[in-house]
């Protein structure tokens, strides 16, 4: 009598632990290989675990950090996936979020002056967001748009327009836009104003209602993705562009959407970042958003769910790397190393599956198709 | 490769140099000015060129290779962490320390090709995601290591970076080193000057030895190379792992030749305009070289810029600003990326993981 | 499948409790025998061989001489200065270092919060005065001023010039334009060539020692005789520039005769801001009692022996320098130097 009921709890189960035993796996391996590196350096990696470990969730402060950290990646998480989804690589996750925190937080201080008047946070606070997301928007669409048309591709360019977005937030935020104040010497805005300010969730907390929106985002991807039109047509595309064109799909103009809708993502990280967070938007140093994003993505599948996981992973552990250094004084590029090393057995996971036997059975991500057209 | 693109090329250089003549003309003597804007952009062109080849070997095989900046960057750690560790620790002399440093940053630079080559060829994993994952590996153990190897635990600064053998020395060609003005092109350390000579040695091996032709098919049509009984897997094997080699002297470059310290992070994007120098030089050894003397150009024209901030006149005020003038690599690759100045032809089968 | 699922299950389960098993104790700070000082640096490593490094170098001379127990926290993320301050202050911290003036805000609200931690800022000019925190300041334009000043003497080419991170650093932009001060105040007509790195990121322009390397080079390569390297490792790249040239140098921060070795043989001086005996001094005083309330402390500035140069600098130039130093110290001259770059 119990058997039937087990299995069928097991048949519910078992898509889900499979889809998860790889990157699961992936993690505590690279965690245990992190762990002999830490003590082959003379460390105790009990300790820094523990360290790590207590950062990320120790506490109720810790658990609102980690959030906190979370949020950016799990929308650049989002806007590399999307991209994956429709067979493009969008490494340009990082200059879109830049622009999209200058727009949103230039919306966020120079709209009153402009308008003369005091906007209500009803209409202010989507304003400053909406521009982030649309100078992400704007600049996905440039490298989409240049492969639709040109072939030209994507790899290359977005990382171009990184660095031309690093150049332009240099030059907006050391000249025009910087915080007049004859105090500030640093190369950030003014605050934005309180109506385009997010509120914390609890008060002392830092946890800000960019959290919820990021989880009920990832929903809506998910939804599109999986429900709509739109959706079917980008996975077509990325899945198979020939066949998609032989049903009819329009590539090109999918091409430019998918990576427009990459850029939004992108482009709201950084507007989340500046009206949930810091209330401005200050030159900050590249700590490389665009390619944990792609780590995260690859991480999670490519499936919104997972890309939340794993962007609460990453943010854990980048919380609690400072508690970890606290305790036990090491260095905190051993995240770096571990996350490195998560990446090459999820990429590589056949080194995975030969660890622990597990069977062949999974789609391969396959994006590479070459420079040209 | 095509005449279009030579004299676009050409026309770039010849208006970077002559933009900064002529805002300091004034001031310093016009040979002096083209001397030193020679120097920097050859220097800055050093490891854009040697990156530039490395793409070329992997991707003319057929393999995408963006983890060339990865690649660069453990090859510069290592490489200068040999040449300390002979010095240092074993006492051996300065010029033998270095060169072993360089030998270990071509080997360090072997193994990431390698990695590179066992993910993309034998795995068939996603190459840009191989690629990436070579970045991020390198940037990560690149740091612990750095701090772990010269500032140990315990007293966090126990260990004092030991003092390095210093850089690698110029090696000036007698006669031609004392030319007026163009004297300074002779004037280059070995790094750079193998630079040149990987360019040489790589359009001949490319397109005049039978070797150069297998390559080239298998980067075109693998499957009719295999008909014909070449070895595929062990051709993309051989050249990405060429390319990693190349890629690891580039890498000796900035610890060894140019400044004798490891910075994290020190290569700073360089594998990436590398990677676009080969395809605005679409593919050719030469034509890459060309791109990376533009992009070491543009690079000398924003520091001479700032060196003669007095003398711009103030309607071109705006290119004071570091920030514009820097923006010029990253634009010019966009524009060429666009096949406006000419075609940019990828070997056919570039990037496609190659099945039985 | 199913062995997959118990193995985790049993490696999760195995792997929690050891980590329980900590074995690292945690210092009681709130016990009055026992003193602990933690420095949080900007974002930036604690080896970066220069401003990070030397007020870390204070904080463990107070170790050594003063038994304390020492930390240190780097900033990873500017984000993250609140969080980072913080794990120090509620562990009971006695003094609480704070390098950089991108901590400026974070730390007087931090020492607002904390009111019985002593939090020393260094580099961040206190405008108010919050009583538990002060402010190590240094008057680095004087320091700049006296380098230019002996460059100009020293210069034949009547060409020197300074290779520099960004001036978005108010430190930074006083050494620089401090420099150019003291140069035009010895001779009027000579052509100062200040560039400074702004066209990377703040992560980039300390650490960059080829870009510094290479414009030093192309400075000299036009007839600079003198550069004055300052800015972390971008700085040091400019003095192994001289170095590989047989150019005049003058270092930063701290008598670099020491820390670029390889230079020592064009190394004039070094225009210092002498961060670690600062950085020392308040933590002994917040120790013996006596911690300023408030405000700013002024640390010490000045040129380093000449070392190698003892004999080729001139006996009036020295004079000169000396005289210059004194005037400073008594505060009867100006360098007429905004405090920060204007807007």
């Amino acid at each position: 009598m119990i058997e039937p009921v087990q299995s069928t709890v097991w048949q519910k189960l078992e898509p889900i632990l499979s889809a998860a035993a790889v990157p699961l796996l992936a993690v505590l391996t690279a965690m245990l290989v992190g762990a002999i590196i830490i003590f082959i350096a003379g460390g105790n990696p009990l300790d820094a675990y523990w360290g790590l470990l207590e950062g990320a969730f120790g506490s109720a402060r810790a658990i609102s950090e980690t959030t906190v950290w979370a949020t950016p990646y799990i929308f650049a998480g989002l806007a590399v996936s999307v991209a994956f989804k429709g067979g493009l690589f969008n490494i340009g996750a990082e200059g879109q979020l830049a622009l999209g925190a200058v727009a949103s937080a230039w919306v966020g201080y120079a709209l009153p002056d402009l308008l003369g008047l005091n906007l209500p946070a009803w209409i202010h606070l989507p304003l400053a967001v909406g521009a982030g997301m649309l100078a992400g928007a704007i600049w996905g669409a440039i490298p989409g748009w240049l492969k639709a048309k040109t072939g030209a591709h994507e790899v290359i360019n977005t990382i171009m327009l990184n660095y031309i977005a690093l150049n332009l937030t240099s030059f907006l935020l050391n000249g025009p836009m910087q915080d007049p104040n004859p105090l500030n010497v640093i190369a950030r805005t003014p605050l934005i104003a309180e109506g385009a300010r997010m509120p914390p969730i609890f008060p002392g907390y830092r946890l800000h209602w960019g959290f919820v929106l990021a989880l009920l985002v990832a929903l809506l991807i998910w939804w599109v993705l999986n429900k709509t039109t739109l959706g079917f047509e980008i996975r077509t595309v990325g899945a198979n562009p020939n066949a998609a064109r032989y049903a009819g799909v329009n590539v090109a103009r999918t091409i430019v959407i998918s990576m427009t809708l990459s850029g939004i993502l992108a482009g709201l990280a950084g507007a989340i970042e500046v009206t949930g967070l810091n209330y401005r938007h200050e030159l900050g140093f590249s700590i490389g958003y665009g390619f944990d994003a792609i780590a995260i993505a690859l991480l999670g599948k490519t499936n919104p769910l997972g890309v939340v996981i794993a962007a609460l992973l990453f943010g854990a552990m980048r919380n609690g790397a400072t508690r970890m250094q606290f305790l036990t004084q090491i260095p905190t590029d051993i995240i770096s190393v571990i996350q490195a090393l998560i990446l090459l057995f999820v990429a590589a996971d056949a080194i995975i599956r030969w660890l622990y036997r597990i069977k062949v059975g999974e789609e391969k991500l396959v994006l590479t198709r070459g420079w040209g057209g | 490769m095509d005449l279009r693109r030579f004299g676009f090329i050409l026309l770039i250089i010849v208006i970077l140099i002559g933009v900064v003549v002529l805002v300091g003309g004034k001031t310093v003597p016009a040979g002096t000015i083209i001397a030193s804007m020679l120097a920097t952009t050859i220097s800055v062109a050093t490891p854009l060129t040697l990156g530039a080849i490395s793409g070329i070997f992997c991707e003319r095989a057929g393999v995408v290779n963006i983890g060339i900046e990865g690649m660069m960057l453990a090859a510069a750690f290592f490489g200068w962490f040999a040449a300390i560790l002979c010095n240092s620790i074993w006492k051996m002399p300065a010029m033998p320390s270095l060169l072993i440093g360089v030998v270990i940053a071509i080997l360090t630079g072997g193994l990431m090709g390698l990695l590179h080559a066992v993910l993309s060829v034998t795995y068939k994993v996603d190459q840009i995601i191989g690629g990436t994952v070579i970045n991020i590996l390198a940037v990560g153990i690149t740091g612990f290591l750095n701090r772990q190897l010269f500032f140990e635990k315990g007293s966090i600064f126990g260990g004092q970076v030991p003092h390095a053998p210093g850089v690698l020395p110029r090696l000036p060609i007698p006669i031609l080193a004392d030319l007026p003005v163009v004297g300074v092109i002779f004037r280059q350390q070995p790094i750079a000057i193998l630079a040149v000579v990987a360019v040489a040695v790589t359009h001949f091996v490319l397109f005049f030895t039978r070797w150069g032709l297998r390559t080239r098919a298998v980067g075109e049509h693998p499957r009719a190379a295999d008909t014909v009984g070449i070895n595929v897997i062990r051709v993309r094997y051989a050249n990405v792992i060429i390319g990693g080699m190349v890629a690891g002297l580039a890498g000796a470059y900035f610890t060894l030749e140019s400044v004798p310290s490891f910075e994290p992070l020190m290569t700073n994007g360089r594998g990436f305009i590398s990677l676009a120098a080969m395809i605005f030089g679409n593919w050719s050894p030469v034509g890459a070289w060309m791109a990376a003397l533009v992009f070491g150009a543009a690079q000398a024209l924003q520091i001479n810029l700032q060196f003669f901030r007095q003398q711009i006149p103030p309607a071109w005020a705006f290119l004071q600003q570091a920030y514009v003038v820097g923006l010029i690599p990253y634009i010019l690759t966009m524009i060429i990326l666009t096949g406006i100045i000419g075609r940019t032809t990828p070997p056919a089968a570039d990037g496609v993981a190659y099945e039985k | 499948m199913r062995k997959f699922v118990i193995l985790s299950l049993v490696l999760a389960f195995v792997l929690m409790p050891l980590a329980a098993c900590k074995t690292s104790k945690e210092p009681d700070c709130k016990k009055a025998d026992v003193f602990c000082v933690g420095l949080v640096t900007d974002v930036g490593k604690i080896d970066d061989k220069s401003f990070n490094q030397s007020t870390w170098e204070g904080v463990q001379q107070a170790q050594k001489e003063l038994g304390a127990i020492v930390k240190y926290i780097e900033t990873t993320d500017a984000k993250d200065y609140d969080k980072n301050i913080a794990q120090f202050a509620d562990a009971n911290y006695d003094v609480i270092v704070t390098v950089g003036f991108a901590l400026g805000e974070a730390t007087i609200a931090a020492g607002k919060k904390y009111p019985n931690v002593k939090f020393i800022g260094v580099d961040q000019f206190q405008a108010e005065v919050v009583p538990n925190v002060v402010g190590l300041i240094f008057p680095e334009d004087q320091s700049g001023f006296l380098a230019g000043a002996l460059a100009a003497m020293m210069s034949k080419s009547g060409k020197i010039g300074a290779v520099l991170g960004t001036d978005a650093v108010p430190p930074v932009w006083r050494f620089g334009e401090g420099y150019r001060a003291g140069a035009q105040y010895i001779n009027p007509n000579i052509e100062v060539n200040v560039v400074y790195h702004n066209d990377v990121g703040f992560d980039k322009t300390f650490t960059d020692p080829e870009w510094g390397k290479t414009t030093a080079i192309s400075m000299i390569d036009k007839g600079v005789d003198v550069v004055f390297g300052a800015g972390g490792k971008t700085g040091n790249g400019a003095l192994l520039g001289c170095a590989e040239k047989g150019v005049m140098a003058i270092g930063v921060d701290t008598d670099q005769y020491y820390t670029v070795p390889e230079a020592q043989s064009v190394l004039l001086t070094s225009a210092m801001k002498l961060l670690t005996p600062g950085t020392f001094a308040l933590i002994k005083m917040a120790k013996e009692g006596k911690f300023p309330a408030g405000g700013n402390y002024v640390g010490e500035a000045g040129l380093a022996p000449y070392h190698n140069f003892e004999d080729k600098v001139p006996a009036d130039a020295k004079a000169k320098i000396e005289e210059l130093t004194a005037a400073f110290k008594s505060g009867t001259m100006q360098t007429g130097v905004s405090p920060a770059k204007p807007q």
